[in-house]
């Protein structure tokens, strides 16, 4: 018992990791594996390469919008208006591609989404506003646009069986969904740009501490206006899975994305002060989101359930990250 | 995640704003002239979907028809104080009936009780208000969502030939008309069919993307599922792509409960089944003819219920497609 209490306390000798610091290091990959455990022991169903596939596939929107999403965090900042620029996205390939084909609405849907990401980076970036009172406000203005756009109405692409824009949402390459694909090889790229990038590093740097990586002649302006760029970038490529596996749109289909992304990143233990955070372990955080979604509902539990559970498992996670810093569970002032 | 739209709200506001002035000039002009009645609305949130701007239209349309009758629209934008605020507005530019498109039923109500200590009478539009405001208001005009929870069972029930194990997606949660859908649905299914069972429920919150991924999880969850009664067609769609892609529709009814356009085309196609055939516009011309009865001073049904019928492969040649 006092070698557990023992294990608790900061101090160890060299080599040793205490069971706190292993779970706050682990934790997120700790707690992906007991969801997968705990769903396969209670329903058969769960465990199935199938069940896997739709999981991944499922997560893919909000995953996809995360791994942007992530490099923003990391960079000290925050972003509210992925959910509405996702509306905006999805609204705009769709309608656009009846009206000018698949492959220019992809293109213009892309250019038009860049464009609001780079509002807000240079909001952010160079006039050097406060994140989140900026994306806050844009995730209503971007709302306004959409309705505008659509005029209130549904947008749906008339020809469903016979586009190659179904591609994106619909087919799958060697037994693997198209969607769960995008986010997976676009984690994998990302996830090298942010570790062995000088980009990458850069990013930590301005999150980790703005006046040093000022004193050590980082442009600190266009890297954060780059962020907001790839969170725009991410979104537009998850409009794409959303538009091609709905074939439609709603103009608030992406309503309350931005807190799930954010949930799933926060969840993966990137620091919301910016400095810290992985691609990878976006990926596991958004993951069990999904499963926990997914698991839940093959259980039969009501609706009701999954929001209650999502939101203890955040808590614990953030609490084991905290703690695992300050090497003990409870704060003593 | 509600947030207010308020650049646009501002440009539309300021129409408002421009289309009271004329109207108050009118009503002064008009007074000499035989009896001219003058109604104002106040909507939910139009421009949000497009049933709300259909009705919009449709409400503007048959006011600029009827030749005794000016109507002062407003939009609450989807927030319960500023539709207060437009009651009280109503009130004191002395309109002969208010009607109103509730944003919350519970909330509304003492803006309803303060138009009836005015001596005004109002009328609810699309969504009933709380039980509490019931004897507030001169009437409700709307869709009998019930009914077309129990339409909905009975087509079910006929497609399926008496057996069966269904799922269910519902609209959002806490919604009135998500509960009346439901409750109608449940309450008159086992009436009709009591050898059809209801293997699951769980919420689409009326977004088709939604409703597709529960679908996933339905079919990954039972190897035999016959029907899916959706509560609109929009999430019905939803679910229909989701059996599609795992090789299952052709094995399972869908049945909705409004029906939609792409409900209507998906039908057509015949992958689709059955829906109710609810029209804004029919909805708008209701709530218009009722208010003006009220008006009039004429006896009217405290539940004005406007016509949805089932629409089906068989008879959807006689309906046009849904707008919506």
């Amino acid at each position: 018992m006092k070698a557990l209490l023992d294990s608790f306390k900061p101090g160890l000798k060299g080599g040793e990791i205490s069971p706190l610091q292993f779970f706050g290091k682990h934790g997120i990959s700790v707690a992906f594996i007991l969801c997968v455990v705990i769903f396969s022991l209670s329903t058969q169903k769960f465990l199935s390469t199938d069940n896997f596939l739709t999981v991944v596939m499922q997560a893919s929107i909000i995953g996809t919008i995360a791994l942007g999403v992530t490099f923003v965090v990391i960079g000290g900042n925050l972003d509210l208006s992925v959910g509405s620029l996702l509306s905006f996205a999805t609204v705009l390939v769709v309608d656009l591609h009846d009206k000018v084909g698949p492959g220019a609405a992809i293109l213009l849907m892309f250019v038009f989404t860049l464009l609001i990401g780079s509002v807000n980076g240079y909001l952010i970036g160079y006039l050097r506003l406060n994140s989140l009172i900026v994306t806050l406000g844009m995730l209503s203005a971007i709302q306004g646009i959409t309705l505008v756009y659509s005029g209130g109405k549904n947008v749906d692409i008339s020809d469903q069986e016979n586009t190659w824009f179904a591609f994106f949402g619909r087919e799958e390459l060697f037994g693997i969904p198209i969607p769960a694909l995008i986010f997976i090889v676009l984690g994998i790229v990302l996830q090298i740009v942010l570790l062995k990038s000088g980009f990458g590093r850069k990013i930590f740097a301005i999150g980790g501490n703005a006046t040093a990586s000022l004193f050590s002649g980082l442009r600190r302006n266009r890297l954060v206006f780059s962020t907001y760029l790839l969170s725009a970038f991410t979104t537009g490529c998850a409009a794409l899975i959303l538009g091609s596996r709905v074939m439609g749109s709603q103009n608030n289909v992406g309503e309350g994305y931005e807190l799930l992304v954010l949930a799933g990143v926060i969840l993966g233990g990137t620091s919301l002060l910016g400095g810290s955070g992985s691609i990878a372990r976006t990926v596991i955080g958004v993951l069990i989101l999904a499963m926990i979604q997914n698991g839940l509902l093959l259980l039969g539990f009501p609706y009701y359930t999954q929001w209650l559970v999502t939101w203890v498992v955040i808590i614990v996670a953030v609490w084991l990250d905290i703690a695992a810093k300050r090497g003990k569970l409870f704060s003593t002032y | 995640m509600k947030v207010q739209i308020s650049s646009v709200r501002t440009i539309r506001e300021l129409g408002k704003i421009s289309l009271l002035a004329g109207s108050l000039s009118l009503g002064l002009s008009g007074m000499a002239q035989a009896e001219t009645f003058r109604i104002g609305i106040t909507q939910n949130n139009v421009g949000v979907d497009s049933y709300q701007t259909t009705y919009e239209q449709a409400f503007e349309e048959a006011a600029d028809e009827a030749d005794n009758v000016e109507v002062v629209v407003l939009d609450a934008g989807g927030d319960v104080a500023r539709q207060i605020s437009q009651v009280r507005n109503l009130i004191q530019q002395q309109v002969d009936v208010i009607i109103i498109w509730p944003t919350d039923g519970q909330a509304v109500v003492p803006a309803i009780n303060g138009a009836k200590n005015a001596g005004i009478p109002v009328v609810v539009t699309n969504s009933n208000i709380a039980e509490a405001g019931q004897p507030l208001i001169a009437a409700f005009s709307g869709p009998n969502n019930i009914q077309q929870g129990a339409y909905a069972a009975e087509m079910m029930c006929d497609q399926l030939g008496g057996k069966g194990d269904i799922v269910q997606i519902t609209g959002q949660p806490g919604y009135t008309t998500a509960i009346e859908r439901q409750k109608g649905f449940e309450d008159r299914l086992p009436e009709v069919c009591p050898d059809v069972k209801i293997l699951d429920s769980q919420p689409g919150d009326w977004n088709r993307a939604k409703a597709q991924r529960t679908m996933e999880d339905f079919l990954t969850r039972y190897d035999k599922i016959d029907g899916v009664y959706a509560a609109d067609d929009n999430m019905g769609v939803g679910a229909l792509n989701a059996a599609k892609s795992e090789d299952r529709a052709d094995e399972i009814v869908f049945i909705g409960a409004t029906n939609f356009a792409v409900g209507y085309e998906a039908m057509a196609r015949g992958e689709y089944h059955g829906s109710v055939y609810q029209s804004p516009a029919e909805d708008a011309r209701n709530a218009l003819n009722i208010a003006i009865a009220v008006a009039q001073g004429k006896e009217v049904n405290k539940m004005s219920y406007f016509d949805t019928p089932k629409i089906t492969q068989e008879n959807m040649d006689e309906f046009e497609k849904p707008v919506f």
